[in-house]
């Protein structure tokens, strides 16, 4: 395999420097791709996909009745952090889960930082997962996020950026995990002296923050996954998750409530369930409280997480925390709860309901990323630079419209990986989203998803629209 | 175990047993076609009569083919998405069964269905039926074996265990009943009672190598086919995996493994049917049968194990259908 028609064009690419360098970190993987036959690279390129599709490791498309299946395109060439780096990540992630959790924790008792004019309360009150009906409740160990998928990219200087936490129900973990194995099985003996860190124990590291998150006084609580069901995209992972943790996957029918207590429909009866790792999102949750028409939830489930008889994780109402427009405030929320300056900063973002900058945003249109903010998997999205004067003109219509619902970022250029594409190596752009879990305390495993975009110049990484995923090496030391 | 779960155990495997089935009806059927010198097009077509009407649905296939010929009754009773009995629609559900309880079953009892559904799948229907299928039959019940050993050797025996063993011999039961109803049907479509007719012998021939009995009624017997034998071997025979009654005992006896009743009484409807219809087969003589009529007793077979199968549901597996609509709706981020 060779790399001598590569090129870096512009871009901050992950492996070599804009001279044609390859970084001290990728020397090892380098000289291993270089010495394989192209025969071998596809060889293995195969006995991987094959593997994927034998164990069903897929998602689901909507709205396609023959294929419903897919596997999620998976690229050999691993993306690699070096330690130092990864440290600075780290350290930056716990930063930001923290005080996003003594946020929810006020937000949800006194809201002080409204008090203190930090936040306007409009914009915590229009959140659409802002849930008012859960204000004044305990939450077991003040943790409100226990799983946070935050998703990280890389400038043209290489910083790496917070582009958002996903605080509700974040997936892809179950992918970060099986492309280890797969690339564990396509270079066997490359690995042992790769100096890769494991993040083998991620199953571990989640039972233990559930079992963390159980009424007092528990000894072995029983815990379960709270799937919407087979015919939900992440099905997969449910699954996985649930079989690594050797716990239990239900689905809302196989729980009844009685006297405020959850409890499962087995053949031998009911059996008390103590705690839920729900992938059911919050308005499915429970049909007596959020929406009436839900069959996935439980009725009654609110009021046992109310009474303190149900562990859940996420907790109800996260999902405020990574809202769009308080994404702008999460470096001040840092600011005001612990005094910090924010280790991992923000893609710079401006709020249209601040200040002049709706004038701003609406003249500079074609310059910047107009999002909504309640949209997620990449839709909603605007690229100015490469956007038609027919989305910019609908874009702008919809930004006049409801100011609130909008946020406006600089378009940061993708660092770019090589990636195989067809006939040989080229540059794509990739983001990153490692896992946090908090729990006694916070962990994250070494690595996390690499999401690639495989479609020449593509920005979008989502699954959804044709995006791919890589292995992601955290090193023991720097080379 | 969870209701649901059970549910599924259950129905992943009368799937597996159920497609195992149509194709041993099916490959012995197109092997005794080959024997056989009848070629017009109209002695096929009754000779396909009966097997399709037995295992699936006369009316369905006719919607769907202009002509019954081996290729199109084949083709109807493996291929067919059309045809809810066909075996890779049997496969199908299997795996959906499966895959809503992977968390449960082993990772190899997983890949092997899996494995078996994506070969299916992407079969070449046309390559198949030209090369002959006998090969192609023999792969899939060797995938249905490979998952009784695997399952037998990679999945605790526990409760789950036995609803998958329960699930297996209920429909086994149900299916070698259904191989002879064939026969009777055959024998109606015929009007050949003569028992020395060499295609009458052969079709006796092909119940016993439906059901992998011909060399083990061969060393009991030690004589030519005769219907009475294969009858009293494939209906009483306590011994023989794939006889009613055998079937009906294993049933029992998983189904009270589940409940942990003695089989001396019951705790459910489902004990009382399964009972009762093996002390009837037990203490039934095949010159009895006879007397009773073979139709009679195989419909009420059939009968039976439907209301045992439902009873099972009422017992242990009974939950709420739900909208997939809203499962493919939750955010996914």
């Amino acid at each position: 395999m060779k790399f001598d028609s590569y090129k870096t064009d512009s871009f901050y690419d992950e492996m070599f420097e804009a001279d044609g360098t390859v970084r001290p970190h990728y020397r090892n993987i380098y000289a291993r791709l270089s010495e394989l036959s192209t025969e071998e690279f596809f060889q293995k390129r195969e006995a991987v996909d094959l593997s994927f599709l034998r164990q069903g490791i897929t998602f689901t498309v909507y709205g396609d009745e023959e294929g419903t299946e897919k596997i999620f395109p998976f690229d050999l060439v691993p993306r690699i952090i070096p330690n130092t780096e990864w440290q600075h990540i780290s350290k930056g992630l716990e930063q930001r889960i923290i005080a996003l959790n003594l946020f929810l924790k006020d937000i949800y008792h006194e809201q002080k930082i409204i008090k203190d004019g930090i936040i306007p309360a409009h914009f915590i009150e229009s959140a659409k997962h802002y849930r008012p009906e859960f204000r004044g409740v305990n939450v077991p160990k003040d943790i409100y996020i226990h799983i946070c998928g935050t998703d990280l990219i890389r400038n043209d200087q290489g910083e790496y950026l917070v582009l958002e936490d996903n605080a509700r129900s974040p997936s892809g973990v179950s992918y970060m995990l099986e492309n280890r194995e797969a690339l564990k099985r396509a270079f066997p003996n490359f690995f042992q002296q790769a100096g890769v860190r494991t993040n083998l124990d991620y199953s571990k590291h989640l039972l233990k923050v559930l079992q963390h998150i159980a009424p007092e006084n528990h000894n072995g609580p029983v815990i379960a996954v709270l799937t919407p069901g087979v015919y939900n995209s992440a099905y997969f992972e449910h699954c996985f998750l649930a079989r690594q943790m050797g716990v239990d996957i239900v689905e809302g029918r196989d729980l009844v409530v009685r006297h405020d207590k959850v409890y499962m429909r087995t053949t031998r009866g009911l059996k008390p369930v103590d705690v839920l790792y729900r992938r059911v999102d919050d308005d499915f949750l429970d049909p007596k409280v959020f929406r009436k028409d839900s069959v996935l939830g439980v009725p009654g489930l609110v009021e046992a997480y109310r009474k303190g008889n149900l562990g859940l994780a996420n907790s109800i109402g996260t999902g405020v925390a990574d809202d769009k427009v308080i994404y702008a405030f999460v470096p001040r929320i840092i600011k005001y709860y612990l005094d910090q300056d924010p280790i991992l900063s923000n893609v710079e973002t401006w709020l249209p309901t601040e200040g002049n900058n709706l004038e701003f945003i609406l003249e500079n249109m074609n310059k910047l990323v107009i999002k909504a903010a309640n949209e997620s998997g990449g839709y909603g999205i605007l690229i100015g630079p490469h956007a038609s004067k027919k989305e910019i003109a609908q874009f702008k219509e919809a930004v006049q419209k409801d100011p609130r619902n909008y946020i406006a970022q600089t378009p940061i250029s993708l660092s770019r990986h090589p990636t195989w594409c067809d006939k040989g190596f080229e540059g794509r752009h990739i983001d990153f989203r490692p896992y946090i879990l908090y729990g006694e305390k916070v962990s994250i495993m070494p690595g996390g998803l690499t999401r690639v975009a495989l479609k020449k110049g593509s920005l979008v990484v989502n699954s959804s629209q044709g995006g791919g995923s890589k292995d992601t090496w955290v090193l023991y030391g720097d080379t | 175990m969870l209701c649901r779960v059970a549910d599924s155990l259950f129905w992943m495997s009368r799937y597996i047993e159920r497609a195992e089935s149509a194709v041993r009806l099916l490959d012995v059927n197109l092997q005794i076609l080959l024997e056989t010198d009848r070629t017009s097009t109209s002695s096929i077509e009754s000779f396909w009569k009966p097997i399709i009407a037995s295992t699936g649905d006369l009316g369905l296939f006719k919607e769907n083919y202009d002509e019954l010929n081996s290729e199109t009754a084949m083709d109807f009773l493996t291929f067919s998405d059309k045809n809810p009995s066909s075996v890779l629609s049997c496969i199908k559900f299997a795996r959906e069964n499966a895959r809503m309880i992977r968390d449960q079953i082993s990772e190899d009892m997983w890949e092997i269905i899996n494995r078996l559904y994506l070969n299916l799948k992407r079969a070449d229907h046309k390559k198949i039926w030209k090369s002959g299928p006998h090969d192609f039959y023999k792969e899939i019940r060797e995938y249905s074996n490979l998952f009784q050993g695997v399952t037998d050797s990679t999945f605790l025996h526990g409760d789950g265990f036995d609803f998958i063993k329960a699930g297996m011999f209920l429909e086994r039961a149900d299916k070698t009943g259904q191989i002879l109803k064939a026969k009777q049907l055959m024998d109606a479509e015929w009007a050949e009672k003569d028992e020395t007719n060499p295609l009458a012998i052969a079709q006796w021939v092909s119940v016993l190598r439906a059901c992998s009995a011909e060399e083990v009624y061969q060393q009991i017997y030690v004589t030519d086919i005769i219907p009475k034998n294969v009858i009293e071997f494939l209906v009483l025979s306590r011994e023989f995996p794939r006889s009613i009654l055998f079937s009906a005992t294993k049933l029992q006896f998983h189904i009270h493994a589940i409940s942990d009743c003695p089989t001396t009484h019951y705790s459910n409807e489902a004990e009382r049917l399964c009972g009762k219809l093996i002390a009837d087969l037990t203490y039934s003589s095949v010159n009895e049968i006879f007397e009773r009529g073979l139709d009679d007793l195989l419909d009420h077979i059939h009968r039976t194990i439907t209301k045992i199968a439902i009873e099972l549901n009422n017992a242990y597996m009974f939950f709420p259908i739900i909208d997939p609509a809203q499962e493919q709706k939750q955010t996914t981020i």
